[in-house]
């Protein structure tokens, strides 16, 4: 028996033992990275230790990038002006939509942007019958002109209002920034990539990567921000941590 | 010379049917017929495969079809629209002219054009004859086309069964042989006597003793005759294009809905776009006219008519971008009492080599797609809700950055910025040129990037500010930031860069308040204490 086993042919439908990924280029495994046909042109977010956990390595073209942050101000445009800076010094328009406040053109200019060539578009000013404000933002992601995109999301988004935006985000070539509120991480998206921001002391920002084309990222990501405070400014960061730490365990205590 | 010409079988119907403002698939299934002096004098295809013929009585047809929508024939209608058909000629040659009507009355429904001289230009006659069918296309009438050595042959030519394309005098004298004699405007007044004595077709009468057909049948018709066979001359009168473009159209059915306007205007703008298509133009603005009905007593109270005006930011004379930012302004309008009439109107407009074809999409046809993106934009959301940023010389934290509604050229200097960097004065320039404006201003502080419209006020424990309840710690600062005595928005303020407590940075002010006490007249409760005015984003 042993003998006549060998003799029998190797099926001749086996599958061979090939990478998905190079079957196709939306086939890929668990445990690796996404490798989409866009991922290979991604961008760079300036930020090394960032770029190591995105898959391609970097901000993706043609689908949405979605960050949730508890609130406006805590380096999320120094954390997104490296992708958007490079599109405009590629001669290519950025689109602000819906900015919570005002921006400032001073600390605007500082981060490399060209002012002056900023787009910023308000669709919730006033009440556009019959149609719903991201009617814009699909517009211009469908139009394919526009270098890149920061769009601020109007709070408990629905589900298929973000999917159109993704579909639309196709044509779209470029970085697409979604910003919405951190409650929406219960939810589920459309977008391939979402991020969390948060902050993590003076000129740091804590990134916990919720969804991306590959293994899930269990450690949160802290990178450090272009610095805003002095270097003395920073070191009493370090020296007003101590009592911070004090005064907590001394409230545990009583 | 080389003459085509256009003619247009259906033309008063197809005019009626633009009135109607439906949608064209829906138009085709929907029996329509013209009358005229109380009988049927064209009906469509649906209608005559409900029977409907003209030659019928009103009543006969409304017997047969009850559902049929009835016109009146109406040739000033009719010249309106020719018209446009006219201007597309005229994109190809300076010599159109119109053939006059066969019998009084009547509105023409021929253009002739002259093209020998723009044959080479068009890369010969057959592909001129695509072309200019194909900027008829939108206009969406039947045009039946004929080509000859003479204009009244064309004319001729272009009304018999199959019209033929003749080049050369000896094919066109051919081609005439066998057009019926009824075509010929004289021979139909004679049309019995000519049937009796056998003649039918023009071959039949160019058999016949000239002197003898002269005495019978008057000199016009020989006239005619030897004008089709180049044997006598026929001069012309070339149509002049208008120099303002006003172009009418009255609903039959009236309007109700934007839609319904819209539909009519879809029709205009195609006018439009030949108008400028003749003279090489494009448009910069527009004006839609809607007249509306009067509403009796209510009458004075609602206005007559509504206009639109309609600027773009970059001439165009595109007809779909055109409509999609009629649509958008039509979205937005109000009408005030059912539409009766519509009316476009342009005058604004621009000559200049029309754009280059790109196979490849390049740079300067992603700034018009933006340009063309940023006017659907505004044309939705309202001009000033598209905006750009403006640094101001101005220490005041909230009066150094202002957002100003884009205009049209600012939309389209793309990033070029020649023009654009021309308007903003020189001094704006400067702060903005280097990557560390405050290079030549002397030390200024870290800016955040988010500001807030208003400060909000923090509250205090001790001397400390606190932000949602707890201690905020200062980490940089103070700068002194004092200005604005002169246009009483007067600011004395101390700025900190502190650290909430979960991390991120914020920039909060004191007031100095006694000093402000004493400039604002002593408000205590919005002078002095801490504020927060913005964040490091």
């Amino acid at each position: 028996m042993r003998a006549a086993r060998p003799a029998l042919p190797e099926p001749a439908c086996r599958p061979v033992r090939r990478a998905p990924e190079t079957l196709h280029p939306a086939l890929w495994l668990g445990h690796q990275w996404g490798r989409s046909a866009a991922a290979a042109a991604a961008i760079a977010s300036g930020f090394a230790r960032l770029d190591d956990q995105l898959p391609g390595g970097g901000w993706p073209r043609r689908c949405l990038s979605e960050l949730l942050l508890p609130h406006p101000g805590i380096g999320e445009i120094r954390l997104l002006a490296p992708p958007l800076v490079a599109a405009q010094r590629a001669g290519r328009p950025v689109m602000i939509f819906d900015p919570p406040a005002a921006l400032s053109a001073r600390a605007l200019a500082r981060l490399g942007f060209d002012v002056e060539q900023l787009l910023i578009v308000n669709t919730r000013a006033r009440l556009i019958p019959g149609s719903d404000s991201l009617w814009a933002l699909e517009q211009a992601l469908k139009s394919g002109h526009v270098g890149a995109v920061l769009a601020w999301l109007p709070p408990r988004l629905r589900a298929d209002r973000l999917r159109r935006l993704q579909l639309a985000s196709h044509n779209h070539d470029g970085a697409a920034f979604v910003l919405r509120e951190l409650a929406a991480a219960g939810r589920p998206t459309a977008s391939p990539l979402r991020l969390a921001l948060q902050a993590a002391g003076a000129d740091r920002l804590r990134l916990r990567l919720l969804k991306r084309r590959g293994p899930p990222l269990e450690a949160p990501l802290d990178i450090a921000l272009p610095a805003v405070l002095s270097e003395a400014a920073a070191r009493r960061t370090q020296g007003i941590r101590e009592p911070a730490l004090h005064e907590a365990t001394f409230v545990n205590l009583a | 010379m080389l003459w085509i010409a256009l003619h247009l079988p259906a033309l008063s119907l197809e005019s009626f049917m633009a009135t109607l403002a439906s949608e064209p698939q829906a138009a085709a299934q929907r029996p329509v017929a013209l009358l005229e002096a109380h009988r049927i004098a064209s009906a469509n295809a649906a209608a005559q495969a409900l029977g409907v013929k003209p030659g019928l009585k009103r009543a006969t047809a409304l017997a047969l079809a009850p559902q049929i929508v009835l016109g009146q024939a109406d040739a000033g209608r009719d010249a309106t629209a020719l018209l446009p058909v006219a201007h597309a000629a005229l994109a190809f040659t300076p010599m159109v002219c119109l053939q006059p009507a066969t019998t009084p009355g009547a509105a023409c429904d021929t253009v002739l054009l002259e093209v020998q001289s723009s044959l080479r230009y068009f890369g010969g006659h057959e592909r001129l004859l695509q072309r200019l069918h194909a900027s008829l296309r939108p206009l969406g009438h039947v045009v039946r086309s004929a080509s000859a050595a003479t204009a009244q042959a064309a004319a001729l030519l272009s009304r018999v069964a199959s019209p033929p394309h003749c080049t050369d005098l000896a094919t066109t004298r051919q081609a005439l042989e066998v057009v019926p004699v009824w075509l010929l405007g004289p021979g139909r007044e004679h049309w019995e006597a000519l049937q009796g004595m056998g003649l039918r077709t023009l071959a039949d009468l160019l058999a016949l003793p000239r002197v003898g057909l002269a005495r019978r049948f008057g000199e016009a018709l020989l006239d005619e005759i030897d004008a089709a066979l180049g044997r006598r001359p026929d001069p012309r009168d070339p149509i002049v294009l208008p120099a303002t473009f006003e172009s009418r159209l009255e609903l039959f059915a009236r309007a109700d809905t934007t839609e319904q306007v819209q539909q009519g205007a879809s029709v205009l703008l195609e006018r439009l776009v030949l108008w400028l298509a003749a003279q090489h133009a494009f448009v910069r603005r527009f004006r839609l006219l809607m007249h509306h009905e009067g509403r009796g007593s209510q009458g004075e109270r609602s206005p007559q008519a509504s206009a639109l005006d309609i600027a773009l930011a970059e001439p165009s004379r595109d007809s779909a971008h055109l409509l999609v930012l009629l649509r958008e302004h039509l979205a937005r309008l109000q009408l005030p009492a059912p539409t009766l009439e519509l009316a476009l109107q342009a005058d604004d407009i621009t000559k200049r080599a029309p754009p280059n074809q790109e196979l490849f999409p390049t740079t300067q046809g992603e700034r018009e797609g933006l340009t063309r993106l940023i006017e659907r934009l505004q044309a939705r959301l309202g001009t000033d809700q598209v905006r750009r940023l403006v640094a101001v010389d101005d220490h005041r934290p909230e009066q150094a950055s202002q957002a100003q509604a884009l205009d049209g050229r600012a939309a389209s200097g793309g990033s070029g910025g020649g023009r654009r960097a021309a308007r903003s004065t020189a001094k704006h320039r400067r702060s903005l040129a280097g990557p560390m404006p405050e290079a030549s201003h002397g030390e200024v502080g870290e800016r955040p990037v988010w500001l807030l419209p208003v400060p909000e006020p923090l509250a205090e424990k001790g001397a400390g500010p606190l932000l949602e309840h707890r201690p905020l710690k200062l980490l940089a600062g103070p700068e002194r930031i004092e200005a604005g005595w002169w246009d009483d928005a007067l600011a004395e303020r101390d700025y900190f860069i502190a650290q909430a407590p979960e991390g991120a940075l914020v920039w909060i002010y004191r007031e100095r308040w006694p000093l402000s006490t004493r400039a604002s007249g002593g408000n205590a409760a919005t002078v002095g204490g801490w504020f927060l005015h913005g964040r490091f984003g």
